[in-house]
């Protein structure tokens, strides 16, 4: 392939997880719970989108990517102010961006008017001077000086004539900026008993602490004393706060200000030294370096980036001649301590650090990052303190993930799914052949058992992916249909790393799409309607997904006006789906809407209905052996629980006999299994068998005559009649002669090995080896349901 | 007059395609001897073991940007004379000018084509053979 269409690909596989964060950003932006690192996240994303597009010259996504960009640096530099509507706007933006990445990509086009219709709305928030951003010129000479090459020494010998800031420059004022972005600070916090007497609160102080970034916040409790020597005006706990943020230590600061003087406070840079609330090392410094101070730039704390990336520079490291050797003072191991443990226990775990100097310290290392060009020695005390730290630093984890073709994987999977059988058949030949089950044979093999569950189970869970794949195309939808109803929606997601088998994830999309719509459209009511019930104007939908008894479980909920059941139960009778007479629970009222031919709506709305009724959702959720109930509540709204297998490369069945033949009844589908008694078995006019299970009859189907494998049917007593219920919900009972038991069974397609016969699904190979058909429920109840002799299929298995 | 097979060169972009973009180009100037790496930290840490002629960074990078890199390669006296050149966009004149006085060698404006890139090159190492 041609490496640049190669790379495109890779750009737009990338566009994919780009978009999927950015989306997220943006979603947390309209919460309100975007902090400053989120917003740069989604500049970040959009400015890659608009970067990989330059390089393939897809103008219009790169100039509608602009655009977006534009805003989002605004955001993040606080030029813009981030209100609601302008995150609302940013979402629907969204919805156009990744129609042009999508265009870009499968060569389509966007709906032109919707695209420069948001360009335009774009374009209006930030105004038009926003947009004028000084370009930089390609080839505008900052008076860049050649370096000379040395290629024997990379990085060492380069003769290099570093340009002198100032010399040859615009000179430009450049904005003072806050610390290093996102610096992270340890803060102790040890409150006195005199601030709670001040009726101050320790948790506002930490709450207000969370507002400047995230948090990690660990609680010491050890003075605190038993319960009969506790006084309650003493104060025991204090805190150890970990601090991501872009405000620098006089923000921190700030927050103590009303409780400084009742509380204990230190603050430190992580793997910085500590400095205490009474020292004020950045005026010092100010003072000492005027020309530093000047050029007001952060400092950087190279120390702790290096032991950051686990590269504390060891003495052999520099090989160069060092100029001059300003000695730093020795950091105090507990410091190094700090560093070296990302884990904030380690800081919990460190005593009170007792720090000489502390402020000299500060200044040294801001004093060695600003004078940059000046190679400065590391201090003796990093020799010993090197290997500590390198020790102690966990190496970072490569790169987490690989990118594996989904073929390799199917191989994969195919090929452990003939291991799984090979190893059954193997155990079932050792125990014919008589060998004892302690003999070595018997014992290797179980222990090849063993493995082959665990390599089955592994490979399993290489297909396995998070349902979030599926989640994150929900928030559109919702945005979409809330629109079109003019309804006020907010979707909470829950649950998006639950993971499950790619093949179901696939399908999943329908039915969740579904039942959205549905939530939306008829759960939840118009904001005029909310507002008359004393309900907010927003409606709440969520979706979750979890596991639960081996399967996953998806769940539909929202806080509407549940299901009006009077009416459902009319319609029920009117639709001739229920009888007039029938008593039935809330329950069975509310899945009365699962039925085929149900449709509550008076019109069908394209929204939720799009033709189909629920019972379509229904049966698709059962072509994936799953089941979907409802429950409701009237004025609070309705749920919708769905749970599906994990996988559908293998099956829980029944292995049962008939006509000899051994077969396969998903165990998803079998209600109950009976011995019947011949009073109970009728025959309709005089051919079809009909079988009474408390109370209601339903057909007997001898599975050997439905398969073809026989013309006459056994005697029903003599069998075992498996009760089934179709996908489509009708019940039969499959007469069958016998029932082996349960298994657990690896399904091969009959189609890519055959062809598609009536009546079953697929095909597995047991453990002697022999083939044996799956049945398919529901094609044998529906074809009983409508049997004519005449329309049986041709494709016999037998006979 | 630098062999162009012999300069070693570090790719810093936290985009995939942007490293593989850069990386073909720089093939296509006989610069084959390259490594990538995915942000600025990931950058140092490759850079302290085994230094390189040439880094090319992109700016906008999570944990450590293209800021952060530049400046502490110079800090860190084995990397401090590493020659540098920065990736920016097109509305970063001003992101030019603080490179600048850190001490980057030359930047690059994205999209950028295989010619630029070389001229970009040479005004730092002079003519590539």
């Amino acid at each position: 392939m041609d490496p640049f269409e190669s790379i495109k690909q890779t750009f737009f596989q990338e566009c994919d997880e780009l978009l999927t964060d950015a989306e997220q950003g943006l979603l947390d932006m309209e919460s309100g719970t975007a902090d400053s690192e989120t917003i740069n996240a989604v500049f970040r994303a959009v400015h890659s989108v608009k970067g990989g597009a330059g390089a393939f010259g897809l103008e219009d996504l790169i100039r509608f990517a602009h655009v977006f960009e534009t805003i989002m640096d605004e955001l993040r530099s606080e030029k813009m102010e981030l209100t609601n509507v302008v995150a609302k706007t940013l979402l629907r933006a969204f919805d156009v961006l990744a129609d042009h990445v999508a265009a870009a990509r499968d060569g389509g086009q966007v709906d032109e008017a919707r695209s420069s219709g948001m360009l335009d709305e774009l374009k209006a928030l930030i105004g038009a001077e926003g947009m004028e951003d000084e370009a930089a010129d390609p080839d505008e000479d900052f008076g860049f000086v050649p370096v000379v090459l040395d290629l024997d020494e990379p990085g060492g010998f380069v003769s290099l004539d570093l340009p002198e800031p100032e010399a040859g420059l615009p000179v430009l004022e450049i904005p003072a900026e806050p610390e290093v972005a996102n610096g992270v600070w340890i803060i102790k916090f040890a409150p006195g008993a005199d601030m709670y007497a001040k009726a101050n609160e320790a948790g506002l102080v930490l709450r207000e602490l969370a507002r400047l970034g995230p948090t990690e916040v660990t609680l010491h409790d050890e003075t605190l004393p038993a319960l009969d020597l506790l006084s309650a005006e003493q104060a025991y706990f204090s805190w150890t706060i970990r601090l991501t943020t872009e405000g620098d230590e006089a923000s921190i600061r700030e927050v103590f200000e009303f409780v400084e003087d009742d509380c204990k406070i230190e603050i430190s840079r992580e793997g910085g030294a500590p400095v205490s609330l009474e020292t004020e090392p950045a005026e010092e410094i100010s003072d000492d370096d005027a020309k530093a101070r000047a050029s007001a730039e952060a400092p950087l704390d190279l120390d702790a980036l290096l032991a950051r990336i686990g590269a504390v520079p060891t003495v052999e490291a520099v090989a160069e001649p060092v100029p001059e050797s300003t000695p730093a003072p020795a950091p105090a191991p507990v410091v190094l301590e700090a560093i070296a443990e990302p884990e904030p226990v380690a800081v919990v775990a460190a005593p009170p650090p007792v720090i000489e100097e502390p402020a000299q310290d500060v200044a040294a290392l801001i004093a060695r990052a600003q004078t940059a060009d000046v190679p400065v020695a590391p201090a003796p005390a990093r020799e010993k303190a090197a290997p500590a730290a390198a020790s102690n630093t966990p190496q970072p984890a490569a790169a987490a993930t690989i990118r594996v073709d989904l073929d390799r994987v199917d191989r994969l999977i195919n090929a452990v799914g003939e291991l799984v059988i090979q190893q059954a058949m193997l155990s079932q030949r050792v125990t014919e052949s008589g060998l004892a089950r302690s003999s070595n044979v018997a014992l290797g093999l179980e222990d090849l058992e063993l493995l082959t569950r665990e390599i089955q189970d592994s490979v399993m869970a290489i297909r396995a992916q998070p349902v979030k794949s599926v989640f994150q195309r929900m928030p559109r939808l919702v945005r979409e249909v809330a629109d079109m109803v003019g309804k006020r929606v907010r979707l909470v997601m829950d649950g998006e790393g639950t993971e499950v088998d790619k093949t179901v994830i696939e399908r999943l999309t329908d039915p969740i799409t579904h039942m959205l719509r549905n939530a939306i459209d008829h759960g939840l009511e118009t904001p005029d309607e909310r507002t008359a019930a004393g309900k907010p104007t927003e409606g709440v939908v969520k979706l979750r997904a979890l596991h639960r008894g081996g399967r996953i479980v998806i769940e539909v909920q929202d806080d509407g006006r549940g299901i009006n059941r009077p009416r459902v139960r009319g319609i029920a009778i009117a639709k001739g789906l229920i009888t007039e007479e029938a008593i039935l629970t809330d329950e069975e009222v509310d899945n009365l809407i699962f039925l085929p031919g149900f449709s509550t709506a008076d019109s069908i709305s394209d929204i939720s209905g799009r033709g189909v009724g629920m019972d379509v959702v229904r049966r698709s959720i059962q072509g994936l052996g799953g089941r979907i109930t409802i429950s409701s509540e009237p004025g609070k709204g309705s749920k919708f629980t769905m749970s599906l297998p994990l996988t559908l490369a293998v099956l829980d069945g029944m292995v049962v006999t008939a006509a000899e033949q051994t077969l396969v009844a998903p165990l998803s589908a079998i209600v109950e299994s009976l011995t019947p008694r011949m009073e109970d078995v009728h025959y309709v006019g005089g051919k079809d068998a009909v079988i009474r299970i408390r109370d209601s009859f339903v057909p007997l189907i001898d599975v050997g005559v439905a398969l073809g494998f026989r013309d006459t049917p056994i005697h029903a007593a003599s069998g075992v009649a498996v009760l089934v219920e179709s996908e489509a919900g009708g019940k039969a009972a499959l007469l069958v002669e016998a029932i082996q038991g349960q298994r657990q069974v690896v399904i091969k397609s009959l189609e890519a090995n055959y062809q598609q016969i009536d009546g079953v699904a697929a095909a597995t190979i047991l453990g002697d080896g022999r083939v044996a058909l799956i049945l398919d429920v529901d094609a044998l109840v529906t074809a009983q349901h409508r049997r004519k002799p005449a329309a049986r299929s041709e494709k016999r298995l037998a006979g | 007059m630098p062999a162009a097979s012999a300069i070693k060169t570090l790719i810093v972009d936290d985009q995939q395609t942007m490293r593989s973009l850069i990386r073909t180009s720089l093939n296509a100037l006989g610069i084959v001897n390259t490594r990538e790496a995915a942000d600025g930290e990931d950058a140092l840490r490759s850079l302290v073991g085994l230094p390189v002629n040439l880094v090319i960074t992109d700016f906008n990078m999570p944990k450590l940007d293209g800021l952060g890199l530049l400046r502490a390669i110079r800090a860190h006296p084995p990397t401090a004379k590493t020659a540098v050149i920065m990736l920016t966009g097109r509305a970063d004149r001003e992101l030019v000018q603080r490179a600048v006085q850190f001490g980057v060698n030359n930047y690059l404006v994205k999209p950028f084509t295989t010619q630029t890139l070389k001229e970009k090159i040479e005004a730092v190492f002079g003519p590539l053979q």
